[in-house]
């Protein structure tokens, strides 16, 4: 038992150590996504690389194989795993923003539902295709294939958008509802899967396979709906606490307990996290419980995607390389058709509907569960497990480059360009005479929201941006320079140009006194500061 | 927010006694504090709000002002509204006299939606026919009415 241990925590801190360390060197020095060096850095220390040889303190490789299961890690550093991916599925469930996603649901719906169908057709057809011992679609390993294929990884495609301002383009609304629903979708797909691999035996039973479908569909549904009814009573309950930390605490736990109830109901854990998220998404603390489970989410999900890349098998991989190559370009083929044509059947034009597509391809974390739920429940080998890893390493790095590029010229929609934000959507600008008078009336703004009751939260360290939330009420702040915006609806617009007017009479009051503190030394003549600086050589 | 828990009758006064901005403010103050049960802590209300006029008046727009402060002699929210038929000057920023004030004193240790009150407030006054049928509302229960309803 303490030896067990003791491995494991030799094995954390080495894939902590690894995946940290390569993640950085990869997004600042590479310009590639992190998560492909948390994966590089797994596949380094994992069994089939430096993980096999013998350390001479511990007397035994620190990555072993497996004895007799499938997996190629300990029990112990996979359910580090598991626990990892409910994080991921639960925050990107809290992060999914409801109100956008069904306001763009028609045409991303569309993009979503056509991409997931055609995506999923060509993973499962190829493996049907090329790989002989696979007979018919409704051979698991094909449902399994076809399954990875149709997730989309939006966090690179987000990036992006962000970065050249075009998260509000037709293209990059579309791009984020089909995102989204490309999610559900995929995770209702895993657990449509997931069931019939452990029901079949040989032929396919069509009432069992509608029946798995009708229990994962309603258990996703009624856990939804279930869900968002109650969790604004449950976090209304919760408040009276008046603490932020038993609020995350236990919607944590319930994530926890709904992947487990998924679990036991024949569903994979991954849906139940997700759901609790997204059941807590729409209310005003979804991004303190973020904020607050962040520093949980970036040290387990870079030990998932080392763990992920220790499981690939190098010598399993080099009999499926040819197919990896194949199933990379058909499941990129399978995104860029499924999801351009119904873009250009929907206003945009060849340019848009590329844009689109190149904004589809990123896989990245679904992708990967699914092949690892894959591979535990021994339904796919390693060298199929491989063929995934490598779809998400080939997709991942193809699609910046191409997304950017795809991004020059004018507009992509044949339409007029409608705004994203809503008819009714109102900005408060202000522009400061300096940067530290606009960072100190940043502050002072900040906290005259919360003395108002509301949540604030920052959405990243390098930024100046605020969520400010309360109930339905949302606001964000936005500090460019010396300049000041806050964006909110209509109804909200008073609210916010009184707390602007509000702080600037105190700003205003705070500079009169302090040249009142310059006029009272001795005398009345005094500079400011005089007793401090006199202090210095006493 | 809803009004209808901040505001009632009580704290709705058709016709507030003063000529100026500082005379009305006192009579203001003294009828919320009456009409709350915080009379005992007058003098620091009166203070806080006129301090808080000091500063910068709260005159807007459209003859409305909303006079406030902060300070912990009030434990909870202490909010209403008030004519002057004949107007005030509040130095109001397009010089029109006022004659609808909104006024709030809140805590100052504890977070609440003092300024979620006032700009409710100021939210329904933006309308034309609002602001008119808050001046017509012949008592205080009519003016509570046209606010709430």
């Amino acid at each position: 038992m303490s030896h067990a241990m003791t491995v494991l925590v030799l094995q954390l801190a080495v894939l902590t150590l690894l995946a940290t360390l390569m993640g950085h060197i990869f997004q600042k020095r590479l310009h590639l996504p992190r998560v492909l060096g948390e994966l590089s850095a797994g596949m380094l220390a994992g069994p089939f690389l430096l993980g096999r040889l013998v350390l001479p303190g511990l007397h035994q490789p620190l990555f072993p194989f497996a004895d007799a299961g499938v997996l190629p890690v300990s029990v112990e550093l996979y359910g580090i795993a598991v626990v990892a991916s409910i994080i991921l599925l639960f925050l990107a469930g809290l992060e999914t923003d409801l109100p956008t996603f069904m306001r763009f649901a028609g045409v991303g719906g569309t993009v979503g539902i056509v991409g997931v169908t055609v995506s999923f057709l060509f993973g499962a057809g190829s493996a049907v295709l090329f790989l002989p011992s696979v007979q018919t679609i409704m051979d698991p390993r094909a449902l399994f294939l076809g399954t990875l294929s149709t997730a989309t990884s939006v966090g690179i495609t987000a990036r992006i958008l962000s970065e050249r301002k075009k998260m509000s383009s037709p293209e990059g609304v579309t791009i984020l509802a089909a995102a989204v629903l490309d999610d559900v979708i995929g995770i209702v797909l895993l657990a449509v899967v997931v069931a019939l691999a452990r029901v079949q035996n040989g032929g396919v039973d069509w009432s069992r396979v509608g029946l798995v479908a009708a229990k994962a569909f309603g258990f996703w549904i009624a856990a939804t709906v279930i869900g968002i009814l109650v969790a604004p009573l449950l976090v209304r309950g919760l408040k009276r606490m008046q603490s932020l930390e038993v609020i995350a605490g236990v919607a944590f736990a319930l994530a926890l307990l709904l992947a487990g109830l998924a679990e036991t109901v024949g569903l994979a854990m991954i849906i139940g996290a997700y759901v609790m998220g997204l059941s807590l998404s729409p209310t005003d603390v979804a991004d303190q419980i973020r904020e607050r489970l962040h520093g949980l989410y970036a040290f387990l999900v870079p030990v998932f995607f080392a763990v992920m890349g220790l499981m690939v098998d190098f010598a399993a991989l080099r009999g499926a390389l040819v197919f990896g190559l194949i199933f990379s370009v058909v499941a990129i083929a399978g995104k860029v058709i499924g999801c351009g044509l119904p873009a250009l059947a929907l206003g945009f034009n060849l340019r848009g509907a590329l844009r689109i597509g190149a904004g589809m391809l990123p896989r990245g974390e679904v992708t990967l569960i699914v092949a690892g739920i894959g591979l535990s429940s021994g339904v796919i080998g390693p060298d199929l497990f491989g063929v995934a890893v490598m779809t998400l390493l080939v997709s991942s790095i193809v699609a910046p480059p191409v997304l950017i590029a795809s991004f020059n010229g004018g507009s992509g929609y044949r339409r007029a360009e409608k705004s994203a934000a809503g008819p009714a959507a109102r900005q408060v600008q202000l522009t400061l005479p300096s940067l530290n008078a606009a960072d100190f009336l940043r502050g002072r703004i900040v906290e005259a929201f919360r003395s108002e009751g509301f949540y604030v939260s920052r959405v990243d360290m390098n930024s100046r941006i605020y969520r400010i939330r309360q109930d339905d009420v949302h606001i964000t702040l936005d500090q460019r320079g010396t300049v000041i915006s806050l964006n909110t609806d209509g109804k909200n617009e008073q609210l916010v140009r009184l707390i602007l007017l509000e702080e600037l009479v105190e700003l205003r009051d705070l500079i009169a006194g302090l040249q009142k503190m310059d006029e009272s030394g001795p005398g009345g003549g005094g500079r400011l500061g005089d007793d401090l600086v006199g202090g210095l050589f006493d | 927010m809803n009004l209808k828990k901040v505001l009632s009758p009580a704290v709705m006064f058709a016709e507030l006694a003063g000529d100026d901005k500082e005379s009305v403010i006192r009579d203001m103050v003294t009828r919320l504090a009456r009409a709350r049960g915080v009379e005992s802590q007058l003098p620091e209300m009166i203070r806080v709000v006129l301090e808080r006029e000091e500063k910068d008046s709260t005159g807007l727009e459209h003859g409305i002002a909303v006079p406030h402060g902060k300070t912990d002699a009030v434990a909870s929210l202490v909010a209403g509204i008030g004519r002057v038929s004949e107007g005030v000057d509040f130095a109001s920023r397009d010089g029109k006299p006022t004659r609808i004030l909104v006024m709030t004193v809140s805590p100052a240790a504890t977070s609440g939606p003092h300024l979620q009150f006032l700009s409710e407030v100021v939210r329904l006054l933006k309308d034309e026919a609002q602001r008119q049928a808050l001046l017509d509302a012949p008592t205080a229960e009519a003016m509570y009415n046209a606010m709430v309803r």
